[in-house]
């Protein structure tokens, strides 16, 4: 049994199909990336995922059991489950670094406050943004902000973890402490997907790569397959083209 | 012609002014309380709403922003005996205020809901937060940093616009002063100080508005 399963799922915005009978899976603990020009689909398929925007048909499987997206207990469990970094960083600019960390421990979650921030300052070192707990976002770079959103997200102890884009909004400098981060992350069992315009990390990260285009998986594969022998000619000129620039 | 002021009179009765003034306080503060729990709701309905409810809210805006509070009032006092319901003048003015600040809330409000990032809303969704935690730990704090100035202002006017319960026999500082001034005389001097207390109260409610956004919002606001 897959920890992940997406089965024939369709999802519009008005009338432009954004995504077409996408399936792909993940086991436990691996890191799939999704590869493919901009406006292909990937980023719909994350926000689908964790409930942002409907699926219009097929089915997602979470641990093997259905997720009802209309029924709001099933959402919220879910929720509890799957964590999302988004490319904005999307931190809640009233709270300090510690509350945007500690906020779903606490009000969610239900547990101690005390507990909660000991956890929190223990993410927060990982990520390396120990110093800055008591500051506020509009107070931190970009690189900053983003790895605070990603010690926000680990609070809740997913087990699946979404990337969309995480590195596109930062300064080229900055790219590489938030890849570091998610480096480090890999090897503890998290189920990951990530959405990424960063091939080199893709490639090195990933357990499986799904390159998509106008909205369909066009192929799946391990990194060595995508970068170095792609069945398809889409994929084959999308890498190319990548790679050489 | 000669005339002179004899504040004596009045000063007199200050202390009965005074029992009045808290009495225009607690107008102001239940219609600003009620009115801005049904103006968040009215501006989350204008701005999120469906088609049913967003209508209902733009409906309730125009009919109560298109009307002066006073008729509202008298509609309630006057009309609604007729369908068995008796209210105290009070009573009457109360929810005729909270009303009516709703609808202007609601418009005041909405400003502060459009300001809310999208992006944190989503956040916080992903984050498992049900509807009411989402408005209050991350639209409220957003809402009332935005509004801070339009809200202040508009207590302020609710300090001042709760004196039309005077007309409803509320002894009300208002209506403390009418009372006075018809037995002493003294209308000058007596509405002069009731002018007075008025330009207090507003000061201190001004600036008790500003020191709680301070504290609360981290809003730059100027506490006098």
């Amino acid at each position: 049994m897959q920890h992940l399963e997406i089965d024939n799922v369709c999802a519009s915005y008005g009338k432009l199909e954004v995504l077409r009978d996408v399936t792909l899976s993940a086991d436990k603990g691996e890191v799939v990336s999704l590869i493919g020009p901009s406006g292909s689909g990937k980023s719909t398929l994350l926000r689908v995922l964790i409930g942002l925007t409907p699926l219009t048909a097929g089915s997602i499987h979470v641990g093997g059991e259905r997720v009802d997206y209309s029924n709001r207990k099933n959402l919220k469990k879910l929720r509890g489950h799957m964590a999302i970094v988004f490319q904005q960083y999307n931190l809640f600019q009233n709270m300090n670094v510690l509350r945007n960390v500690t906020i779903a421990p606490v009000k969610i979650k239900k547990q101690p406050r005390a507990d909660a921030e000991n956890k929190a300052r223990e993410l927060l070192e990982k990520v390396g943004m120990q110093e800055k707990a008591e500051a506020y976002p509009d107070e931190l770079s970009g690189g900053q902000q983003q790895r605070v959103a990603i010690a926000r997200a680990l609070a809740t102890n997913p087990e699946i973890l979404l990337f969309d884009e995480v590195t596109s909004a930062l300064d080229p400098e900055r790219v590489k402490e938030v890849l570091d981060t998610i480096r480090s992350l890999t090897d503890e069992g998290i189920t990951m997907m990530i959405v990424s315009h960063e091939m080199a990390f893709v490639r090195e990260v990933s357990t499986r790569v799904a390159m998509m285009d106008e909205g369909r998986i066009i192929e799946v594969g391990p990194p060595a397959q995508i970068f170095e022998e792609p069945q398809q000619d889409r994929t084959r000129d999308f890498v190319s083209k990548i790679l050489s620039h | 012609m000669d005339y002179t002021f004899q504040f004596a009179a009045v000063f007199e009765e200050l202390p009965y002014l005074l029992g009045g003034a808290a009495i225009t306080l607690q107008i102001a503060f239940v219609s600003f309380w009620g009115g801005a729990v049904i103006g968040l709701f009215g501006a989350i309905a204008k701005v999120y709403g469906g088609g049913f409810w967003r209508r209902l809210a733009s409906g309730y805006v125009v009919a109560f922003t298109n009307t002066p509070a006073l008729v509202q009032i008298f509609l309630l006092y006057y009309a609604l005996p007729d369908a068995g319901i008796l209210l105290e003048p009070l009573t009457a003015v109360l929810i005729g205020l909270v009303l009516n600040a709703g609808a202007y809330l609601t418009e005041i409000l909405r400003a502060g809901v459009l300001s809310v990032r999208r992006s944190e809303i989503e956040a916080a969704q992903t984050l498992g937060m049900s509807g009411l935690q989402i408005v209050r730990y991350v639209m409220l704090p957003h809402i009332a940093k935005t509004i801070y100035a339009p809200l202040s202002n508009f207590f302020v006017w609710l300090v001042l616009g709760s004196s039309l319960a005077a007309l409803f026999g509320v002894e009300e500082l208002t209506g403390r002063a009418i009372n006075i001034s018809t037995v002493n005389l003294r209308s000058i001097e007596t509405f002069t100080v009731v002018a007075m207390i008025y330009v207090v109260l507003t000061v201190i409610a001004s600036s008790a508005l500003a020191l709680v956004g301070r504290l609360a919002f981290r809003v730059k606001a100027k506490v006098f």
